[in-house]
């Protein structure tokens, strides 16, 4: 009996691991999208003025960066609905939920570097102009931090198209868990990995290429 | 009141941690007067000007700046902000707007002023520092000279009563040095009253109604510029002058 080398059906293999990459795309954008708005809030309130503003955000932000997110993933899926019975959701809205959490915290620090890469100089100039704190972050520190921000927000998000490959624990059917699924069936490994391989590469590559578009534009 | 004087500061002390940067300071500034910091670096010239605005806070002592009282714990440090305008060393213009949009931002945002109104007065303002036609450019564009006149014209368009100028032409290549200056004793003649930090002895000379030379956090000597400059009474003031002259 000789296994054929390659026995990767397209017609059949392709269709399981294509919505795989749906929900990976899924948890890209909307934990991306949420993480920035957490990352956001947080960033600036870890660059607030006021003290305990700043410790209550650098408690979140300091705790989650010190957890796996597998443990956020396996906690929030199985120990979550044991405490609160209500906060059960299907895989794919708590993994969004875990990776929002995690990704928020990563960007929040980026947020609060960019922030305060502002030079000094321009605070004072607002400052000096009347501006007050919203009117100052809004119109001279914001549109400065952001710009700054975008090459490592950038980054952060290649590494997040990858680190969502860690919802398979939780039995979210991601681009990974096709893969396996489609491997167990067709006990094609190596064919069916190349392509999972080349399907994630083709989410995150726009994503450098964004990344090498805007800093030729800076430049 | 025009008897009161539009700055008045008495016994100002700073320290950063344990050093004391301004050693009981009193100064005074009337209405439509030029008066130039001049000294070493050090001195404690800049300390004292940034106290003026509250950019920096003294631990003693009580300063009025255009009737409001700094020392009041009530105080609105942004209205006293919106009658006093600054320029700095390294101009601090705002290098993701458009040169109209740095000079129409405050007046818009903090006094509510019309769109419409806030642009031709900034127009008024670009004509008068010799830059109309850099209106819709980005700073980042302009040399140092032209930055620093934007700078100005930016703090003039909040039609502050007082301006403070923190060595303004310090980080100038000496060629765009003039224009500054230029600027700056045209403001002076229209009656702006105005407290320069500087090392440009010929500015002081010519444009200042008063000097103070200040050393180690002290004013150690004041005057007319005449007098300062071709008479100094105090050693330190003339060992200050004999380097620097």
């Amino acid at each position: 009996m000789v296994t054929p080398l390659f026995a990767f059906d397209f017609g059949r293999d392709l269709p399981p691991l294509l919505r795989g990459a749906g929900l990976t795309i899924g948890l890209v954008l909307g934990s991306g999208i949420a993480g920035t708005i957490i990352g956001l809030v947080f960033g600036t309130a870890r660059s607030a003025p006021l003290a305990p503003i700043r410790w209550l955000a650098s408690i979140y932000t300091n705790f989650v960066r010190g957890l796996p997110i597998l443990i956020i993933l396996l906690f929030l899926y199985y120990e979550i609905p044991l405490l609160f019975p209500y906060a059960t959701f299907s895989q794919a809205i708590t993994a969004v939920i875990g990776l929002s959490v995690y990704s928020g915290a990563y960007i929040a620090e980026i947020f609060r570097g960019s922030i305060q890469a502002v030079p000094r100089g321009q605070l004072e100039a607002g400052e000096a102009l009347g501006l007050n704190y919203v009117q100052k972050m809004r119109h001279v520190v914001m549109p400065q931090a952001l710009k700054i921000a975008v090459p490592p927000g950038i980054g952060f998000l290649i590494a997040l198209v990858k680190a969502t490959s860690l919802v398979s624990v939780i039995t979210a059917t991601d681009l990974t868990r096709a893969g396996r699924n489609v491997t167990s069936a067709n006990h094609e490994p190596l064919a069916t990995f190349l392509v999972v391989a080349a399907l994630y590469f083709v989410i995150s590559y726009p994503l450098s290429l964004l990344g090498r578009w805007y800093e030729r534009r800076l430049a | 009141m025009s008897t009161q004087p539009m700055i008045l500061a008495k016994d100002i002390h700073k320290r950063f941690g344990d050093l004391e940067v301004l050693k009981g300071i009193d100064a005074e500034v009337d209405e439509r007067e030029v008066v130039c910091l001049i000294g070493p670096s050090g001195s404690g010239k800049s300390t004292l000007l940034r106290c003026m605005n509250a950019l920096e806070k003294f631990q003693k002592g009580h300063i009025t700046i255009c009737g409001h009282d700094l020392t009041g714990s009530k105080t609105n440090v942004n209205e006293v902000r919106r009658d006093v305008g600054m320029v700095f060393q390294s101009f601090n213009v705002f290098p993701h707007m458009r040169v109209l949009d740095n000079l129409t931002l405050a007046p818009m945002k903090v006094l509510k002023v019309s769109k419409a109104e806030a642009r031709e007065r900034a127009m008024a303002l670009l004509e008068k520092v010799g830059l109309v036609d850099k209106a819709n450019v980005y700073p980042t564009k302009l040399s140092g000279g032209q930055q620093q006149r934007v700078a100005i014209a930016r703090a003039l368009a909040m039609q502050p009563k007082v301006m403070l100028f923190d060595e303004p032409t310090s980080a100038l290549d000496p060629e765009t040095v003039g224009e500054v200056l230029g600027v700056m004793k045209n403001l002076a003649e229209e009656g702006m009253t105005m407290m320069v930090v500087t090392h440009e002895m010929g500015f002081a000379r010519e444009v200042a109604d008063r000097v103070l030379f200040m050393d180690g956090g002290v004013v150690v000597e004041q005057g007319a510029p005449k007098q300062i400059f071709d008479d100094p009474q105090h050693e330190r003031t003339q060992a200050f002058l004999s380097k620097i002259l």
